[in-house]
């Protein structure tokens, strides 16, 4: 048989085969053109009025040069007039793979010219095609959220003549498996509720936008309703509340492009997977270079305090310390870094702040110690701990079961973890600097000290009758405290333990040789973890 | 900010000034303490971040401070 190609119109040289199909082609050309319109051009100009981006500016922002592969991207609600398309809403998400610094991830981003990123309720049907979460699972590829979506409407129960039963979990049951197996980021950049706004919370990080993102179960309208008061987005869920007050919200970005920024800054210290091991690079600091600022650092006068940034930054490569949560728990700094080009989990009391672990700052501690455990990355304490916060105020808040988590958290990992106990180490706090079990270095510097409590405060709670029976309490007190404090140099816990005390300016050069001879053991610890990471 | 327009020295946390150790015209190095802050019984300095000379000096010894609030000016 021959081929006898029809005649039509246009180009018959160059693809014979496909010339049958052009009318399908020019349909799909335009479906994709109604699609990059989202929700057309009102809804774009109010997007923009708010000073925020549309998703799609926001993608090609997160995204490597041509690298975004859209998926679902025909979903949508068409109008036809004679059987011919006229309309074409897309649905209110822009879904697909794309490479951040040449890694592939998943991305999903919410389009809030689209009803307001209501998701409108076309889940679930027969012969629908996987969702995002679900092959980021599949894919085992980190999972990006650029989150611009208001949860469900109550318009979807007019559409579909009936109400449903909030089974929204069946389709976040694979976001929570996501937790264990690839690295989760949601960016809030914009009015996030219902679901959404918890989704951004199932993360390992996540972020948003100073002034144009805010995040609650139920906004204003909501809160007007069930309890009576008039509130404003930025007061119930703004950055003060959620950055600094609730900890809801890792980091704050001052801008849409920051704010992308940070994902991909995160993601770079991460595997793609726990399957993998975290991407090392190029070093470009001397893993010998000895600061000799760390011989100043921490004051002789102990009523002085010092910004603990500065021991992390003297510490790993230069402009590697990715900060996380540095508005909320400030009593611990806790962040990302590299240790001659190795990613590294690292963390510091910051007397600045108090030092002493509260609950927040334990919050911090429990999720970077998950973060390293689950992604395999060694992890650094550079410990000044005074204790776990008293008073009042803390009781409140529920110390001690924050140092049950604590103490079982630290209990339970497994990664490579290297200690350097730079001043203070007290009670079960400074406890949780230390770890029984598994690949575990402790370093003291000459500045270490420590005990299970204070000589202050303790000397009159374990020596009250002899302190009241003495002539002058005050001073038989006084006595006791020079005593004990007498015993407290670190040397003579080195004569007795075998503690290493070291030159603080050979703590990079000591840090980076443990990372090193942690990358064999971190291999062998490849996978899931037996603890699921918690947010 | 640049060199001519001076830089902005914020509070680094909220607290009573407990001493101010340099003059106008000062001349100051990275890391020099410019002033002391206390808070939770503890002293905080804020120290200078880089070389300059102290061109405003916005509070007094005394003064409550919040967090972020211009504490002195370096050009």
């Amino acid at each position: 048989m021959t081929n006898k190609p029809e005649e039509t119109s246009s180009d018959t040289s160059r693809m014979p085969r496909a010339l049958g199909w052009s009318a399908e082609l020019d349909e799909l050309a335009k479906r994709r053109e109604f699609a990059r319109g989202m929700g057309g051009p009102e809804g774009i100009a109010r997007q923009k009025a708010q000073g925020k981006l549309t998703v799609r500016e926001r993608i090609d922002l997160l995204a490597d040069p041509s690298s975004f592969r859209e998926f679902m991207g025909l979903m949508g609600s068409a109008t036809y007039e004679d059987g011919t398309l006229t309309k074409f809403t897309p649905r209110a998400s822009v879904d697909g793979f794309c490479s951040v610094n040449g890694r592939k991830v998943v991305v999903t981003g919410g389009d809030f010219t689209v009803r307001g990123g209501s998701g409108g309720g076309s889940h679930g049907g027969l012969g629908m095609e996987m969702a995002a979460n679900r092959r980021a699972l599949e894919w085992r590829v980190p999972y990006v959220r650029l989150l611009d979506a208001a949860g469900g409407s109550v318009r979807s129960f007019e559409d579909m003549g009936r109400t449903y039963l909030p089974d929204g979990n069946s389709f976040t049951a694979p976001d929570v498996q996501l937790l264990r197996v690839v690295p989760v980021v949601s960016a809030v950049m914009g009015s996030v509720a219902g679901l959404p706004a918890v989704n951004a919370c199932i993360a390992h990080f996540n972020l948003m936008v100073k002034g144009t993102s805010q995040l609650f179960p139920g906004g204003p309208p909501v809160v007007k309703a069930a309890l009576g008061y008039d509130v404003t987005k930025e007061q119930l869920g703004g950055y003060q509340m959620h950055a600094s007050q609730s900890g809801v919200i890792d980091n704050l970005a001052e801008s849409e492009p920051e704010a992308i920024d940070m994902v991909r800054r995160f993601l770079g210290y991460l595997p793609s997977n726990v399957w993998e091991m975290a991407p090392r690079e190029e070093p470009g600091d001397d893993p010998c270079r000895r600061d000799e600022r760390l011989l100043s650092v921490i004051p002789r006068d102990s009523r002085r305090a010092y910004d603990g940034h500065k021991l992390i930054r003297a510490v790993v490569d230069e402009g590697s310390f990715f900060e996380i949560a540095p508005l909320y728990g400030r009593a611990r700094i806790t962040g990302l870094a590299r240790m001659n080009g190795y990613p590294v989990g690292i963390m510091a009391n910051n007397p600045m702040f108090g030092a002493s672990t509260d609950v927040a700052a334990g919050e911090k501690v429990i999720r970077l110690i998950r973060l390293c455990d689950t992604f395999h990355l060694p992890i650094i304490s550079l410990a000044d701990e005074p204790g776990f916060m008293v008073g009042l105020e803390s009781e409140r808040k529920g110390i001690e079961r924050a140092g049950a988590r604590m103490v079982i958290t630290v209990c339970d990992s497994q990664m490579p973890w290297a200690t350097v106990v730079v001043g203070q180490l007290y009670g079960v706090a400074g406890q949780c600097h230390h770890r029984p079990s598994g690949m575990f270095q402790r370093y003291a510097w000459p500045s270490a000290n420590w005990g299970s409590m204070h000589i202050e405060g303790g000397v009159a709670a374990a020596y009250r009758r002899e302190i009241e029976a003495a002539l002058d309490p005050d001073a038989r007190l006084a006595e006791i405290e020079a005593r004990l404090k007498a015993m407290a140099s670190p040397f003579r816990t080195a004569e007795a333990t075998g503690q290493d005390i070291i030159d603080p300016r050979d703590t990079r050069r000591l840090l980076c040789e443990f990372v090193e001879e942690a990358q064999p053991i971190l291999r062998s610890q490849l996978g899931q973890t037996a603890t699921p990471y918690l947010p | 900010m640049t060199l001519a327009e001076g830089l902005t020295l914020p509070a680094p946390l909220s607290g009573l000034v407990l001493a101010v150790l340099v003059e106008l015209g000062t001349d100051v190095q990275e890391g020099d303490e410019l002033v002391i802050f206390e808070s939770m019984k503890m002293e905080i300095p804020l120290e200078a971040p880089r070389h300059g000379r102290v061109t405003r000096i916005l509070v007094g010894e005394g003064d409550k401070v919040a967090e972020g609030d211009a504490v002195l000016v370096i050009a």
